[in-house]
């Protein structure tokens, strides 16, 4: 995967390019951490606040170098049958039906207990084995022939057990399956694995990954990811909507709005044909930015102040 | 480039970061991948491969440019002559300089100066001098440095390996001859700033590799000395050693999955066990998910003689209680008041001032606050409770009421006693230990946050 796509990912600059291309504007710090990744073949640990393009990073990592992107979402729970394999009990039930039936023909004629014991052990066992076994996101990443994308997603939501058990996974790209053995990667995948720090995650974890903090992006880059993303918004109202966020940003409030509400709000905007921001727009929209009551009603005196401030900075 | 590395990372270490060896290993490995010329590349690279943690990325971002900009000047002079060491490299550059001077300093033609060091400063080559600077500085052990009144005496060992002595002997021969001259002039001035760059470059590096030793020999220091004895001044920073010692604890909770009746079937497991029924289901299998948290009850003792120490278990509760869910906090002198809710609505500073203030330093009755204990908590106490009680046991001759707490050992079996003082003092005066030992499973001196890290590790251990 990585020979094949030598020339995309040849260095950061690059890279930053070609996501540009694919309508996902980065920092340097994000471009860097994928050429990193790409090249070092290690997993990337991405942390930051709520919507800010952590998992979209992987999606479009993914696209530039077209290769299968396996999702993982972790929750409370979460265990090694439902995310690295599990058996297929159904059949293994008919399977242990049809070896009675072969029984007697493999049993006949045997003298003595010894020679029965002996013969059963010449029979092929299968019931362990590849035939039966139902792969789940990491073994279907580790399997696939020509790389992947993995994307293990909110891995603080996951049991401290889980997080244990993914680090044979992320050092060594390879897995161990009690009845089969160890199952190495065919081609090892590009793992993103995305936290919003719920917990505090092991440091056994993170020695294996490189830290990659996504933090708000500045008025610059939000301005490019609003092009990218709503192009037909026109540019003042872009500059009057990202400065409001920002000020939004510096108030104390319970969820301050990220990327991707940004990107609502715009898409919005558009929508209501709206040239120009004023107050009574922001307070009928308002709900689109902030998704708690209290901090609608904290917001909503301010508006004018805010967005003074906003039209000053312009 | 290993070895700029390396004494980067020693530099981050020194720092308090905690960067392992795999991690040194992967930052060598993405510095060979980018190069290390394109600066703000190398600061990400490094950045992801050595900090894991949103808190240390400050601390590297500042060492970073501390240490490159410091090194990109050497490179500078690296690039000019690299030397061996001081002398080889004056030497060198000396010769270099005598070949083919860059500037012409003074109009009057140098002659006459046999120092090396004053032929170095006449020629003016900056650069060539940071090179020997950085050189003798690491030989006069300016890296080692862990206080900043060692600045003095390392800058002038430092200038001493320049070759300083021999200078200024020589300076003082010229002057006799003829003091007013330029080149005299010239090179009095020169030595001036000559020193100023040497102690510029030595209290860099105390910046860079050794500004935190001070504070770790400080927290370690804290860690032992005696509760009673801490100076208010420390409070601040004795309370981050407790958050820390606390969410160490809270760390140590653990999900167990256990066999049970109930829950969801273990498919896995059943086929497993009825393989040997023809497949059958014969024996089913369960599983659950029991979240183990300990209970924990802490009984403090706010009276005038134990007061000092029970501010700081109160203080360890509180962070406690933020990161432990069942953490229940009872304060008496005479009358016992559960401040769990006090602990859970307030802040820190307040809600320690309202205990100090509404329970502290009257006069301690065992017997009353058992009496208050029973009513309050008893019936809450079962066999995954562990009660921890900080006290002096000293009751001023009153009855102790030693039948509540036989009650709550009955109960929990896992009672603690914490005792500020010393095992040589219990039963000495009012002090009625010994009646309540047998009822205790654990009794401890406790006096230093050491102390109380611990024991209170122990719990939870023994808790799971």
């Amino acid at each position: 995967m990585i020979i094949r796509n030598k020339d995309k990912i040849n260095s950061p600059d690059t890279i930053k390019l070609n996501f540009e291309a694919l309508g996902y504007i980065c920092s340097d710090a994000i471009a860097t951490s994928v050429y990193l990744a790409c090249h070092l073949q290690k997993p990337i640990l991405v942390e930051g606040p709520p919507g800010v393009g952590k998992t979209e990073l992987a999606k479009k990592a993914s696209e530039l170098l077209s290769s299968p992107l396996i999702r993982m979402q972790c929750y409370e729970g979460l265990d090694e049958a439902k995310a690295l394999y599990e058996w297929k009990y159904g059949k293994q039930l008919l399977y242990t039906q049809l070896l009675k039936d072969q029984l007697g023909d493999v049993m006949r004629g045997a003298k003595g207990l010894d020679e029965s014991v002996s013969r059963l052990h010449q029979f092929g066992d299968i019931f362990y084995s590849d035939e039966f076994l139902e792969p789940r996101p990491l073994l279907q990443a580790l399997r696939s022939e020509d790389g992947a994308v993995l994307l293990i997603d909110e891995i603080d939501k996951a049991d401290q057990e889980f997080e244990a058990f993914l680090l044979e996974l992320l050092s060594d790209y390879q897995i161990s399956i009690p009845e089969l053995g160890t199952v190495k990667a065919k081609s090892k995948p590009i793992v993103f694995l995305t936290s919003n720090n719920t917990r505090e995650l092991g440091d056994a974890l993170k020695r294996r990954c490189l830290h990659l903090y996504i933090p708000f992006p500045s008025k610059a880059i939000e301005q490019k990811i609003i092009t990218a993303q709503v192009p037909e918004l026109n540019d003042k109202l872009k500059q009057q909507l990202v400065a409001f966020i920002g000020e939004l940003r510096e108030m104390a409030l319970k969820k301050v709005p990220a990327v991707s509400e940004t990107i609502d709000w715009a898409r919005a905007l558009l929508l209501l044909n709206v040239e120009n921001l004023d107050h009574e727009w922001i307070k009928t929209t308002l709900n689109l930015l902030l998704k708690f009551q209290d901090d609608i009603e904290a917001v909503e005196p301010e508006i004018d102040n805010l967005l003074k401030a906003a039209t000053k900075e312009n | 480039m290993q070895k700029v590395l390396g004494d980067f990372i020693h530099a981050l270490r020194h720092a308090g970061l905690p960067i392992s060896s795999a991690e040194t290993l992967d930052a060598l490995r993405a510095a060979q991948l980018v190069g290390i010329d394109n600066a703000p590349l190398l600061k990400h690279s490094l950045g992801m491969t050595l900090t894991k943690r949103l808190e240390h990325r400050l601390t590297y971002e500042q060492i970073f440019d501390q240490y490159f900009t410091s090194y990109d000047q050497l490179k500078e002079g690296y690039q000019e002559a690299p030397p061996q060491d001081a002398t080889e490299g004056l030497e060198k550059n000396a010769q270099a300089e005598a070949k083919s001077p860059k500037q012409a300093p003074l109009n009057e033609p140098v002659t006459n100066l046999n120092s090396p060091l004053a032929q170095q400063l006449m020629n003016g080559d900056m650069s060539a001098m940071q090179v020997m600077i950085s050189s003798a500085a690491t030989a006069s052990g300016a890296q080692d440095i862990s206080f900043i009144t060692q600045v003095p005496m390392v800058t002038y060992r430092v200038m001493q390996a320049l070759g300083d002595t021999e200078f200024q002997q020589e300076l003082v021969r010229l002057a006799s001859s003829d003091e007013s001259s330029a080149t005299v002039q010239l090179l009095r001035q020169r030595r001036s700033q000559l020193q100023q760059q040497v102690r510029d470059y030595v209290e860099q590096q105390y910046l860079i590799f050794n500004q935190n030793e001070p504070n770790k020999l400080r927290e370690s220091n804290l860690q032992k000395v005696n509760l009673t004895s801490i100076d208010h001044r420390n409070y601040k920073l004795m309370g981050e050693l407790v958050r820390k010692a606390a969410k160490r604890l809270a760390s140590m909770h653990s999900r167990r999955r256990r066999i049970t009746k109930r829950g969801l079937l273990d498919v896995r497991r059943t086929i497993a066990t009825n393989a040997a029924y023809d497949g059958f289901l014969f024996h089913t299998k369960w599983k659950s998910t029991r979240v183990d948290r300990p209970k924990v009850m802490v009984v403090c003792d706010v009276s005038g003689s134990v007061s000092e120490v029970a501010r700081f278990l109160l203080l360890f509760l509180y962070c406690l209680q933020d990161v432990l869910p069942k953490v229940r906090s009872f304060v008496f002198s005479s009358d016992m008041a559960e401040v769990t809710q006090l602990f859970e609505h307030k802040g820190m500073d307040l809600a320690l001032a309202e205990v100090m203030q509404k329970w502290a330093n009257l006069p301690s009755d065992y017997g009353k606050a058992l009496t208050d204990f029973e009513q309050i908590a008893l019936a809450d106490i079962d066999s995954r409770t562990t009660v921890i009680m900080l006290g002096d046991a000293r009751n001023n001759n009153e009855d102790g009421n030693i039948s509540v707490w036989e009650e709550v050992y009955r109960r929990s079996q896992r009672v603690i006693w914490l005792n500020p003082e010393g095992e040589f003092s219990w039963d000495s005066a009012d002090s009625i230990m010994s009646k309540y030992a047998p009822f205790c499973s654990h009794v401890e001196t406790c006096n230093s946050l050491q102390d109380l890290n611990r024991i209170l590790g122990s719990v939870l251990k023994r808790a799971n």
